[in-house]
């Protein structure tokens, strides 16, 4: 392609100017794009459409560039509906941070006067009554503690225990029970060899609308935050919990996410999931 | 022989096994989301795969093919050696380390994020990592593009640069200009969310960031397929380029209005308002113009070929090209495909009608159209015309090149179709399986396994791509390769001289900062000005 002719000639005048007049035209052909859309997206469309849905030239230019709210075509309507939230506990960055920066010792101490009296010594509880606590996550904690403080969940012998505690010692007992030694944490037993069971929990039942619990309940599954461990629990408080899910005995999951997934189950399925789950050593 | 041989070979072996691994994901994922029941399915095996499969097709081919086509171009047009080799081998050896650190991250499912950067999911750190040290690498190759150019733009001055290799570095210029939005995003917001630095992260602003980087990312995949349809296949078709100067405007305007636009990804997006999406969907439309020239200039310059081979008649030359030629058959299979994909494009960038669509197989069916198809066929034409002036050898049998070629437009029609009708029938992307007992659905089953079969004959074309790649055995004499250099496409009135602006970008650069100010200014600026809400970091693995 190179062509042979001599280097270096200089450039003519004419081809001077052709330069030029590319250059310039380039200009204007992209500024004038840029102009002529603008013009159109910024000022015509939307102040046409405003004046249909009764919006004033100005805010639909406004609304048009997005430094106020709403599209232009239409107002945007306003719920009056209250809100009902199921739980109190909304994930922001503080809380984020108060877990974070929770303070173990106290959460010890508080952990030995009491709670291990139900929970069991580091909170390996004894008793199928009350559930393990040793290496739950600590937002799965805090979030349960809350729940029982604002309502949200109840029982006759946890709500007592956590009104009396504050938010910052909720925060603190969570970061103590989350970090428990290997050999007695939740989520390290193995789930009972039973390939039916095994199915439903990697793959759910896409026929029942039933997703995979293990889309949530496995370590590092990038599930809701505050999903608990279950790996390793007590078989007869799993299916006492799924129960409640499924008969709106218990209603403080968020998105009612556990209440539909546990209705769509059958009673043996119940069962046979808390088992599976608690597992073998 | 070239200087850059083994450099070359080696990044194009590099793209093509990759290739051949996720293809073979990919077939598996269409089983998996057919009503025949596929091996080793679960959701988050099917995330892994469609995770390996994406970064495979669109990070690792196509990185290591244009660098190594790149490489190719700055020896062979520019007809002296590629400065800096120490520096294009240290890249590639960076390249392969980030490819390696990413693959680690997704197999030890820690990285089940698919290819997308789309926070505030969040996986492994070593994963984005890894992919930021390709991105480095093809930065450095960009450096070694432009300074290719300006070399020898000093040693011949005033003379117009080869077009394939101003075509080049026209990609490398935009590719800069692309990898700026998804570096921010990479180095301010995922990397510091993966590593646990952060605990929230404003979604807004990564998805506008990503959106700079997503639209024009797909033209510089594209761009090795027109410097193809431009310089190599009008010469393949003995024929000459119709026009050089529409060469170098269509290449310009890639540069240009690849950039503006990709705020057509965040149409139902609620971060933007709707004068910026307008402009951008405006902007978008523009594209149609580099689309059409090349339409244009390149069924002119076969057109050219036809009536020197002796073709007549309105349509009748069509018949007098040299079809047995792969890259002739290969362009005329790749407009064909770029007919169909670029209609469902226009679909995608009307701001209306996107809503139709909208994250609906109708998406994946677009890009494996027009990516798959067009694009890929023409890497598959780029190897086998190089390919004997890398090896020293030439293929024996040029019919499986060309049944190649044949196999791979038709399984991606036979794949495409139907998947684009699915979208339209309102099935999802990125979901791994289907209850088909629901009557609702029912009736998109059979079309699946339709795109499913489509999808076997892509793999029986990739493999047959691989043979034919593969050095003949020794027991049959090989026969020796080209003694000639590799020749580009003659125009037909090759330029003396062209204008400064059409043989440099500095023009171009500043109306693209210009565009990119119009375009992204406001949008971003807001995030920074307004007490944006945050999203919580969800780490997987962590
Ligand atoms: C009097 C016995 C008792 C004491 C003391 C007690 N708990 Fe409980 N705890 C229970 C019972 C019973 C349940 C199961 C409640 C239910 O079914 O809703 C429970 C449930 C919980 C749960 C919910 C577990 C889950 O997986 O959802 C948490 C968290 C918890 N307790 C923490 C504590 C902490 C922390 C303390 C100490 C501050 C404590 N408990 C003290 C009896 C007790
Ligand atoms: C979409 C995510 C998700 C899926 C899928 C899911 N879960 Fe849950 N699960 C949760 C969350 C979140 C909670 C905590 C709810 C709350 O705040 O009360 C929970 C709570 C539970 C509990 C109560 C545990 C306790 O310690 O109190 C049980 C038992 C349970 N799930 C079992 C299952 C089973 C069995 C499946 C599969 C059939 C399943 N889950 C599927 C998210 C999920
Ligand atoms: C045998 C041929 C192929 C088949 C059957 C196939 C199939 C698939 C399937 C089923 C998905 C998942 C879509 C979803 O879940 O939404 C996918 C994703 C993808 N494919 Fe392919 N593919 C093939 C070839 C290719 C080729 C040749 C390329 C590009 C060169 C490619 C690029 C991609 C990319 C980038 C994704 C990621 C999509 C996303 O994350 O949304 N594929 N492919
Ligand atoms: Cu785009």
């Amino acid at each position: 392609m190179a062509s042979p002719d001599p280097h270096n000639t200089p450039e003519t005048e004419a081809e001077r100017r052709a330069g030029r007049l590319w250059a310039r035209t380039a200009v204007m052909v992209v500024v004038g794009f840029v102009a002529v859309f603008g013009v159109l997206g910024f000022v015509i469309i939307p102040v046409a459409q405003g004046a249909q849905a009764g919006i004033d030239p100005w805010s639909a230019i406004c609304r048009a560039v997005g430094v106020s709210p709403g599209s232009p075509a239409m107002r945007q309507p306003v719920s009056d509906t209250p809100a009902q939230p199921v739980s109190n506990v909304a994930w922001t960055p503080a809380i984020l941070n108060t877990l974070s920066g929770a303070d173990r010792a106290t959460g010890q101490r508080l952990a030995q006067e009491v709670c291990s009296a139900c929970h069991g010594e580091s909170g390996v509880s004894p008793s199928p009554n009350f559930p393990h606590l040793a290496g739950q996550s600590a937002a799965a904690i805090y979030k349960q503690l809350h729940d029982y403080r604002s309502g949200a969940r109840f029982n006759e012998q946890m709500t007592p225990v956590a009104e009396a505690l504050s938010e910052q010692e909720l925060a603190a007992i969570a970061a103590y029970y989350a970090e428990a030694s290997d050999d007695l944490r939740l989520g390290t037993r193995n789930p009972l060899p039973d390939e039916r069971l095994q199915r439903l929990v990697s793959e759910g039942d896409p026929s029942r609308g039933i997703p995979a619990c293990n889309a949530c309940h496995a370590r590092g599954a990038g599930g809701p935050i505050e999903t608990p461990m279950i790996n390793g629990q007590h078989a007869a408080y799993l299916e006492a919990q799924l129960t409640a899910y499924a008969n709106g005995g218990r209603r403080n999951d968020i998105y009612q996410r556990m209440r539909t997934i546990s209705a769509a189950l059958t009673e043996q399925e119940r069962r046979e999931l808390a088992a599976y789950y608690q597992g073998t050593r | 022989m070239l200087t850059t041989r083994r450099l070359v070979l080696t990044h194009m072996w590099v793209a093509f096994a990759t290739f051949s691994v996720a293809i073979i994901l990919g077939v598996w994922q269409m089983w998996a989301r057919s009503p025949l029941r596929a091996p080793f399915l679960t959701a988050e095996n099917y995330f892994n795969s469609v995770t390996m499969h994406g970064v495979s097709m669109g990070y690792v081919l196509t990185t290591f093919f244009i660098m190594g086509f790149g490489y190719f171009v700055a020896e062979t047009a520019l007809k002296r050696p590629l400065p800096g080799k120490t520096w294009a081998w240290a890249a590639f050896w960076m390249g392969i380390l980030g490819v390696l650190m990413a693959v680690l991250a997704i197999v030890t499912n820690n990285a089940t994020v698919l290819f997308t950067f789309y926070p505030p999911l969040t996986g492994s750190p070593w994963f984005y990592i890894g992919l930021v040290l390709v991105v480095v690498a093809s930065w450095i190759w960009c450096g070694l593009m432009i300074v290719a150019m300006a070399q020898w733009k000093r040693a011949n001055l005033g003379e117009p640069v080869p077009l394939a290799m101003f075509a080049t570095v026209a990609n490398a210029v935009m590719w800069l200009w692309t990898t700026i939005g998804v570096a921010a995003e990479l180095l301010f917001q995922v990397i510091p969310a993966a590593f646990g630095w952060i605990h929230t992260v404003d979604v807004g602003l990564s998805r506008t960031l990503f959106s700079w980087t997503l639209h024009a990312i797909v033209y510089f995949w594209l761009i090795p397929a027109y410097i193809a349809f431009y310089t190599m296949a009008p010469r393949e078709a003995g024929g000459r380029l119709y026009s050089d100067t529409m060469g170098r405007l269509t290449f310009v305007l890639f540069l240009l209005y690849s950039l503006p636009v990709g705020m057509h990804h965040l149409f139902m997006d609620p971060e933007h308002s709707t004068g910026f999406k307008f402009v951008q969907a405006a902007l978008t439309f523009l594209v149609s113009v580099p689309t059409f020239l090349t339409v244009f200039t390149i069924s002119a310059s076969m057109e050219l070929a036809a009536r020197l081979r002796g073709g007549t008649g309105v349509f009748g030359w069509i018949k007098a090209l040299p079809w047995k030629n792969p890259m002739t058959l290969a362009t005329g299979l790749a407009f064909f495909m770029l007919w169909f994909g670029g209609g469902g494009g226009l679909i995608n960038m009307s701001y209306g009608m996107n809503a139709m669509i909208h994250n609906t197989s109708w998406v994946t069916a677009h890009f494996h159209l027009i990516f798959g198809g067009t694009v890929v066929i023409m890497y598959f034409a780029i190897a086998y015309s190089i390919w004997p002036h890398l090896t020293g050898w030439t293929f024996r049998s040029p019919g499986r090149l060309r049944l190649q070629l044949w196999l791979w437009a038709v399984g991606m029609m036979v794949m495409t179709i139907p998947w684009h009708y699915l979208g339209l029938q309102g099935q999802w992307r990125r979901v791994a399986t289907f209850d088909y007992s629901d009557p609702m659905i029912a009736g998109w089953g059979p079309w699946v396994i339709v795109s499913l079969i489509g999808g076997l004959i892509l793999l029986a074309s990739a493999a047959l791509f691989i043979v034919n790649l593969l050095p003949p055995h020794r027991k049959w004499a090989r026969q020796p390769g080209p003694t000639e250099p590799y020749r580009y496409a003659l125009a037909a009135h090759p330029p003396r001289r062209v204008p400064e602006v059409l043989n440099g970008f500095t023009l171009w650069n500043l109306l693209v900062a210009l565009l990119m100010l119009a375009a992204y200014g406001w949008p971003i600026l807001q995030f920074f000005l307004t007490d944006a809400p945050e999203a919580i970091v969800h780490r997987i693995g962590g």
